[in-house]
């Protein structure tokens, strides 16, 4: 008894001082880093329901089924087999210990059991899991590819070794009449019938050295998971509830340093504008990377990494992680030239550049489509992160992709990604068979129900010119008494701040958010998802609040409401693509459907990648107006899963994703691996088609012609 | 080495423009920038500093009082003060009077080089870097498309039609340089905050020991009578394929004796 005493606090002595100093070291480098914005602790009641869907509930987890139940099961067993720990150490001191009160009861020795063998099971399915989808197999395609393998599969290892032991621990404790339950630990009964013929003494010997193997091999986990991403199993509930709720997408956050947000007008001589090494980063920053599972489910739905891109967000994660860890003994140290040169030179590596830490071509691959961040189990916020990290940049650096100048200096300087200036905003006009109301002075009438946001690509953009037109006659033909800016509109500024300009993106906004309040705006409604996501997410940071609707938000009503009618059958299978900004950042998933839906002759085909998991077309981030020169084309991907259902029409409600899918439609049709009938274009036009009635005099110029994807003027 | 490099502040491109009563811009209808062909000049100047051929830069610029824009956003890029020269009745100057002024700003600069934009977005008249050289008596390279600097002289390299010439002057020197001299730099928000602390000096025309009646529109030896619109271009054909797409195409080029 003694022996077993003195040995199991020595154990524990050494394992805690190990794993302590380690979780001090950590807790040391999170109070490096900068405080965190305001508002990450308040909302309590939505942190409590994260806490119980995404922790208890393992929500995100379940998304995946089969990995889902494997993780659900390890980590409840991991929560019920805390209490034969307890259990474990009482026995230290006391060889037949219960818990207290329901110590005996048959139930708990049998839930105990169940989840041994859950336990059990699940590090079965991982194992198989992970030889399946090895990288070895699978290549860049495994979601795994990346990660640190051996460690994962030494946890495997550690997680069975203390299944076994303890499972012995507790058969011998039955034979030696120690054990807390009469019945109902199934296994344990049966492990103890295994090993009765060892006799009392054999069992009391097995009795004690299973015990101390169970627990120091759970030490020695302790000792592993503070030094590997197992780590998550302390991290991940703290990340989870200081996460942005209800989640980290939509609006970006403004930038802030020391947790106050920055005056551009007047910036203070210490900002810290973006990131710019390791320490730049909040706490929480670091939380995230610290948390990361290296479970490659971001990885798995990244339209970069998909298209043989440098860019994975679960490697960007590592090796942000990574470098924080090698840069720690100087980051912590007092005197930096007594610092480990190897320390000092990881500290100094910058944190973004061609031999930094993150290449350049990471970080501009971003689409900001936010995929990763819907599939993190943990929470991790990527997209402001790789955001946070363009701001340095571009801000600072003013190191951009070449292009990427050319659509700054004419958001500056004409307002619009393509430079065209202001004058020409209601050109999109010409043709409508009833004028536009348009902003003249400085307010709007009192009798307009909706501002028509017409945005950049819908005033400029050919195929998004024809979006206008037909969402203008859809008003028009509803009674919906609307108006625009016409050349009081600017750019959103959306394209600035993904990119990382957020100075320009402030200007912008400032200038729209005056706009609107001196023409007394109330309600908008807009085509452009990215113009949708600012208008209703982010202006609300500037003092701009509306009430913003998508068009086919407003449209979807106005055909329950009876006051559009589709009456001509469109006879077409369509497949429709759900844009990153307006479903997965904004959930709005159904009123396209129900547009598309209710039109008389159409089926509608899913796409396998749909709703949440929708695939980037590659245009989001500002990407629209960058080179695509790695790997292959992002576009010409979700073409091809799109084309995968058979579609006469493929739509979306975007004119960035509409942009996209008509050239990958057309490349396909020249390829000939589409047929030449299969057309690219939005809801709008769509319901436009189905409302017109064919016996009615043609009246808008738009009506009733064809709508092709090869339309001429795109360059 | 000191440089002055010459900027100008003028109507942002895409605006709409209006003249006033006296068929001047009315600049204060229109939102301005630094003209886009002096960013080059600035660029290749900040080059300079940056290969160590030049130690200072001092930039140059005659406007209205807003075109201490163009002035911060040049010293955003690069660069160590300017002089804005600014008076009412430099109104109206015509190219004569606007070289006289810049002359007589840059006796009272200290420069070894000067540069110039190869035009201004606005006027485009392109006479002003020779106009200001003559009266300096300084040799002159225009439309240079790369600038080096040794010692006391300036060797550039111009781009004609036929030929790239290479074009050697001694110091003090004027040139002007092309937009094909090399992508203008984007300022950062760093460079943005460091030039609001850079020291701008104004210059009034006594200041200049000019007399006010010498320059604007009192001065000018030309006059603008009227001021039109440009005719709206007229829409384009628009050839839609009945299979036959290419023969009218043919013909609409030999209509136009493109073919
Ligand atoms: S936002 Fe999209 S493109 Fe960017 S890292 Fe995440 S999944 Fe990849
Ligand atoms: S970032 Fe999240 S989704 Fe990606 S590997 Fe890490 S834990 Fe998994």
């Amino acid at each position: 008894m003694a022996l077993r005493m003195i040995l199991g606090l020595v154990m524990t002595g050494l394992a805690f001082t190990v794993a302590g100093r380690r979780l001090a070291m950590l807790v040391r480098l999170g109070r490096v880093a900068q405080p965190v914005e305001p508002g990450r602790t308040r909302g309590g009641a939505a942190r409590l329901r994260a806490e119980l869907t995404e922790v208890l509930g393992q929500r995100k987890l379940l998304t995946w089924t089969v990995p889902g139940l494997a993780h659900v099961l390890a980590f409840w067993g991991f929560l019920v087999l805390g209490l034969t720990v307890i259990e474990g150490y009482g026995a230290l001191f006391q060889r037949d210990f219960h818990l207290p009160l329901i110590g005996n009861q048959p139930w708990l020795g049998f839930l105990e059991d169940l989840f041994v063998v859950a336990t059990l099971a699940s590090v079965l399915i991982f194992a198989a899991i992970r030889i399946r989808h090895s990288p070895a197999r699978e290549g860049r395609g495994s979601r795994f590819f990346g990660s640190h393998l051996d460690a994962a599969w030494l946890v495997l290892f550690m997680i069975f070794n203390v299944v076994w032991s303890l499972v012995l621990y507790r058969g011998a404790q039955i034979n030696t009449g120690n054990f807390p339950y009469r019945s109902g630990a199934f296994v344990s009964e049966a492990v103890a019938r295994l090993i009765r013929p060892l006799g009392a003494t054999g069992n009391d010997v097995v009795e004690t050295a299973g015990l101390l193997t169970a627990l120091g091999i759970l030490l020695l986990f302790l000792v592993l998971v503070v030094h590997s991403k197992h780590l998550h199993i302390f991290t991940a509930a703290g990340n989870v509830a200081f996460g942005r709720r209800p989640r980290a997408l939509g609006a970006l956050l403004p930038v802030y340093s020391a947790g106050k947000p920055v005056d551009f007008e007047d910036p203070g001589e210490h900002d810290r504008i973006g990131r710019a090494s390791i320490e730049d980063f909040t706490w929480k920053g670091l939380l995230d990377f610290a948390t990361c599972t290296e479970c490659g489910r971001c990885q798995s739905q990244c339209p970069a990494w998909n298209t043989g891109k440098p860019l994975s967000p679960k490697s960007l994660v590592m090796d942000l992680r990574d470098h924080a860890l090698a840069a720690a003994p100087y980051l912590l140290a007092g005197a930096k030239s007594r610092v480990d040169a190897l320390a000092a030179a990881a500290a100094q590596t910058p944190l973004v550049g061609t031999d930094g830490v993150i290449h350049p071509d990471v970080l501009w691959s971003c689409t900001t489509c936010g995929a990763c961040v819907e599939q993190c189990p943990v929470d991790i916020e990527h997209v402001d992160h790789i955001v946070d990290m363009r701001r340095y940049q571009v801000l600072m650096e003013s190191s951009f992709p070449p292009e990427a100048g050319v659509l700054l200096r004419n958001l500056e300087h004409a307002g619009d990604p393509w430079g065209r200036g202001a004058g020409a905003r209601t050109e999109w006009t010409a043709g409508l068979d009833f004028p536009v109301r348009t902003l003249d002075g400085d307010r709007l009438p009192d009798d307009v129900e909706y501002l028509f946001w017409v945005g950049c690509a819908g005033a400029f953009d050919d195929r998004a010119q024809r979006t206008s037109r037909a969402v203008a006659q859809l008003l028009h033909t509803a009674g919906v008494r609307f108006a625009v800016l016409g050349s009081g509109e600017t750019c959103t500024g959306d394209p600035a701040r993904r990119i990382g300009h957020e100075v320009l993106f402030q200007q912008l906004a400032a200038q729209n958010v005056e706009t609107l309040d001196s023409a007394g705006v109330r309600r908008i409604v807009a085509t452009c998802a990215h113009c949708f996501n600012t208008l209703a997410n982010e202006y609300p940071q500037l003092g701009g609040n509306y009430e913003v609707l998508h068009h086919t938000q407003l449209l979807a009503r106005l055909v329950a409401d009876g006051r559009l009618t589709p009456v001509t059958p469109v006879d077409a299978t369509v497949t429709y693509h759900d844009p990153c900004y307006l479903g997965r950042h904004n959930r709005i998933f159904t009123p396209p459907r129900e547009i598309l839906g209710n039109l008389p002759g159409v089926r509608l085909a899913e796409p396998e990648r749909t709703r949440e998991k929708s695939f980037c077309c590659g245009a989001g981030g500002a990407r629209m107006w960058l080179d695509e020169t790695l790997g292959t084309r992002i576009n010409e991907k979700r073409t091809d899963e799109l084309l995968e259902t058979g579609p006469d029409m493929v739509a979306a409600a975007c004119p960035y994703c509409v942009d996209m899918l008509a050239d990958g439609v057309a490349l396909r049709r020249q390829q000939g691996r589409a047929g030449t009938h299969v057309t690219v274009t939005d809801v709008a036009e769509i319901l436009l088609r189905a409302v017109h009635d064919p016996a009615a005099p043609p009246t808008g110029a738009d009506r009733p012609a064809p709508i092709t994807a090869d339309d001429p003027g795109r360059t | 080495m000191k440089i002055a490099v010459l900027i100008k502040y003028v109507p942002e491109a895409t605006a709409a423009w209006r003249f006033a009563e006296d068929h001047t811009l009315d600049r204060d209808s229109v939102d301005g920038r630094l003209s886009e062909l002096d960013e080059y000049a600035v660029e290749q100047a900040v080059r300079l500093v940056e290969a160590g051929s030049a130690t200072e830069i001092s930039y140059l610029t005659m406007g209205p009082a807003r075109a201490v824009d163009a002035v911060r956003k040049a010293l955003a890029m690069g660069g160590d003060r300017a002089v804005h020269v600014l008076d009412d009745a430099l109104h109206g100057s015509d190219a004569v009077g606007t070289a006289s002024v810049l002359a007589a700003a840059l006796r009272r600069m200290e420069f070894d080089l000067v540069i110039f934009g190869m035009a201004s977005t606005d006027a485009e008249m392109s006479v002003l870097p020779v106009m200001v050289a003559d009266l300096l008596r300084l040799p002159a390279v225009a439309n240079a498309v790369t600038l080096r600097v040794d010692g006391s002289a300036l060797t550039a390299e111009r781009e004609t039609d036929d030929a790239i010439e290479e074009v050697v002057a001694p110091l003090p020197a004027l040139v002007s340089v092309t937009d094909r001299s090399g992508e203008a730099r984007y300022p950062s928000f760093k460079g943005i905050v460091a030039a609001k602390k850079k020291p701008v000096t104004t210059w009034s025309l006594s200041d200049l020991e000019i007399a006010p009646e010498r320059v604007g529109t009192a001065g000018a030896a030309t006059e603008v009578l009227a001021v039109r619109p440009s005719p709206p271009r007229e829409a384009g054909t628009v050839i839609v394929d009945e299979g036959d797409a290419a023969v009218r195409l043919a013909e609409f080029l030999a209509a136009n004796k493109l073919l």
